[in-house]
């Protein structure tokens, strides 16, 4: 029951994650991170199988950090960040044990000036979408998002349309998740931000 | 029987790993060493499916191979150090196999782990892990980092996913580096850092005790008491959980042992003292 | 042809392994790089072969890489062999940031690669790297300045200053006799450039110079500053040449 959300905004993209880690009918873990820094300006958010989904976000992150290496410290854009990421789980959804997790991809492409927000699911699928959301947060934000959601929308009415999703979570959500880390894509880098 | 055993080979899911293995494997003549033994399976087409029909007592409860479950472990860390404390019952279905068996395993001298879940997995695992931090120490004159460490085991575990591995465990360790230091990690392949954990059917009681009277400020005495107090509480109330409480204490010199008490005796014991378990009577 | 070069590398009856000594001729015949270690930094320099006409140096590889965030190798040799090796290195650092969730030591960067030189000299098949390399970099919280050569034999040192390649013979000549400890990172610049002066006849415009530092800082000098460099070198060579001139008059 993670909760992946993000919205993009006009100059920057929101990623916001769960914080709890659950096994069981226990809470293991109230501040975990599920992001993991691709680039300067590319960030991962996931959510699905246990284990699988650390060892793929990480795995990424090396080779996409292999690549800005090897090219003479070029930097993969949003757009082809993502499509990497969707050819590893559509190379991966054809082998004997694939890889069952489902990210949100943050960017800023350095070279337009725009913030990106890509979907990918374990099968494949790879949108270039507004606001998108993983799992059970999914139903209970898209449908407030398609209402309050405007695409000129600064960082702060961003951060006010993120704390309202995630009021509404903690209200309709049978479980406690543990309130959300909120990191922001911007031509700055990614940094994050105390909600 | 190749064929079968390469069909588990999980090497090249990662494919950086897979790259330096070419690397290190395409023309050498010379034989390398191995990240995983390699292992012989038994003769039957699907491993997997054969090792969950006679294991898994959930689906099946008269499956002929019980895989010890029942367990409570914990771990915390606090200002002083870490302390480890787990109970001594194995428990195969209804039936307690053994009231005596040691949970945490000695990796190294700094280094500790416990045992949840397949007892036979997290003894020998766990084992291959001090011998891989040994050959981390030798290799790089230094001792190895609680992080890494950790991480090989849980890449290993992850590697043999879904094949039946049945483990819950914390390693345990402080270095100058990190600090007190504790990862969970399970055979899902999940890898956590954190500073409290309980693992085994018994987690729910011991992480009553322990959250309630937890904080970092801890002294010692205060510490290894609630980690004792914590496992007495999940093997009263937890059936698969019981026999004695052995308890450790890490430092930056390394682990300590700090004894072994029937649970039996300190029931009573810590009944009269504290003037709790009121719903027993005596 | 004594017949122990042919096929394979195996050992000579006087324990030479040919192929091994060949690949270090090839070192010797490329273009020289050098490192020098200061107080707070190490610097990488080599000679860049002259470039054609038609050839564009801007886009043109260089001999100084970045292996990782912290590390540089600078090489002498075959080009075309350094580039494996180095690629291999930079998975290696990859690797180790995933599986030991820290990056590689300078230490670790040289062994590996060593290891790596070490084993196209026992395999059969192949043929040993036709390179030397010169790793530097800081290990990760740390700022002493590490400095370590690797050849293709496999063998590795760790040195304040060291130069491989075309002439090395007179460059570390030179540093055994110029290098002090404790130099600054002009001085430690000056150095890396005045002892490439020794053997590179054609000044700034072929030459490189990258300088590191503590937290993963990792500079690469343009051709004006190693310009500025390489006119207040000649011009203390032409000073000194000046005071010595009237003595031999006499």
């Amino acid at each position: 029951m993670d909760v992946v959300l993000g919205i993009r905004l006009k100059d920057c993209t929101l990623i916001a994650t769960s914080k709890s880690v659950t096994r069981g009918i226990s809470v293991l873990k109230e501040d975990d991170d599920k992001t993991r820094i691709l680039n300067e300006h590319n960030l991962i958010a996931f959510t699905g199988e246990a284990g699988d989904t650390v060892q793929f976000a990480e795995y990424i992150q090396a080779n996409i950090q292999l690549y800005s290496m090897r090219e003479n410290d070029i930097e993969l854009s949003p757009k082809a960040t993502a499509s990497f990421v969707r050819n590893q789980l559509a190379t991966s959804l054809r082998t004997r044990k694939p890889y069952q997790v489902n990210v949100l991809i943050g960017g800023f492409d350095t070279k337009t000036g725009k913030p990106t927000l890509n979907y990918i699911d374990y099968i494949g699928t790879q949108a270039i979408l507004p606001y998108a959301a993983h799992g059970y947060a999914a139903f209970y934000c898209m449908s407030l998002l398609d209402k309050h959601y405007r695409p000129e929308m600064e960082l702060n009415d961003g951060l006010k349309l993120l704390e309202m999703s995630i009021k509404e979570l903690q209200t309709r959500m049978p479980m406690d998740f543990k309130g959300v880390i909120v990191k922001v894509i911007d031509k700055e880098g990614i940094r994050k931000i105390d909600v | 029987m190749n064929t079968i055993a390469s069909q588990f080979n999980n090497n090249n899911r990662n494919h950086v790993h897979h790259e330096i293995n070419e690397s290190n494997g395409g023309y050498g003549g010379v034989d390398k060493l191995e990240l995983t033994p390699t292992m012989t399976l038994p003769p039957i087409s699907q491993p997997t499916d054969f090792l969950r029909a006679h294991t898994d007592d959930a689906t099946n409860p008269d499956c002929k191979i019980k895989i010890a479950h029942g367990t409570t472990t914990l771990a915390f860390r606090y200002k002083k150090g870490i302390v480890i404390a787990v109970d001594s019952r194995a428990s195969q279905g209804n039936w307690t196999a053994s009231q005596t068996v040691h949970k945490v395993i000695r990796i190294n001298p700094m280094l500790l782990g416990t045992m949840a879940g397949g007892a036979a997995d997290c003894q020998y695992w766990e084992t291959w892990l001090g011998t891989q931090c040994r050959l981390h120490e030798l290799r790089e004159k230094e001792r190895i980092s609680v992080a890494a460490a950790s991480k090989i085991l849980s890449n290993l575990i992850y590697e043999y996913k879904g094949m039946g591995l049945s483990m819950g465990t914390m390693i345990c360790g402080f270095t100058k580096k990190e600090g007190p230091t504790v990862y969970y990690v399970d055979s899902d392949g999940t890898r956590l850092k954190g500073d409290l954990f309980c693992v085994g059917s018994g987690q729910t009681f011991a992480y009553g005790v322990l959250d309630s009277e937890y904080k970092w400020d801890l002294t010692e005495e205060e510490a290894l008491y609630l980690g004792k107090r914590s496992i007495l509480a999940a093997a009263h109330r937890d059936a698969y959980s019981g026999g004695t409480v052995n308890l450790y204490h890490i430092t930056e010199e390394g682990w300590t042992y700090h004894g072994n008490y029937d649970v039996g005796d300190l029931f009573w014991e810590v009944k009269s003292q504290e003037k709790s378990f009121n719903n027993v009577d005596g | 042809m004594s017949g122990y070069d042919s096929a394979l590398s195996i050992f000579s009856p006087d324990g030479h392994v040919f192929q091994v000594e060949y690949a270090s001729e090839a070192v010797k015949r490329g273009t020289c790089a050098v490192g020098v270690k200061g107080k707070e930094c190490v610097v990488l320099g080599c000679e860049k072969r002259t470039t054609l006409k038609l050839q564009d140096p801007r886009i043109t590889p260089s001999k100084i890489c970045k292996i990782d965030k912290h590390a540089l190798l600078a090489f002498a040799g075959l080009n075309a062999d350094a580039r494996i090796l180095v690629d291999k290195a930079r998975v290696e650092a990859q690797s180790h940031r995933l599986t030991l969730e820290d990056s590689v030591t300078i230490e670790y960067l040289t062994k590996y690669i060593a290891g790596v030189q070490q084993k196209y000299t026992q395999s059969g098949g192949v043929r040993p790297f036709g390179i030397a390399t010169i790793i530097a970099g800081f290990d990760s919280n740390d700022t002493v300045p590490k400095l370590y050569q690797t050849e293709p034999s496999g063998v590795y040192n760790a040195w304040k200053a060291h130069a491989i390649g075309r002439s090395s013979k007179t460059v570390k000549e030179f540093l055994e006799k110029n290098y002090v400890d404790e130099l600054s990172d002009e001085e430690t610049i000056k150095l890396t450039v005045k002892s490439l002066l020794e053997v590179v006849q054609t000044g700034a415009k072929n030459i490189e110079i990258s300088v590191l530092k503590a937290g993963d800082v990792i500079k690469q000098l343009t051709v004006d500053e190693i310009k500025t460099y390489v006119d207040e070198i000649e011009s203390e060579k032409a000073a000194e040449a000046e005071k010595k001139k009237p003595k031999s008059k006499d």
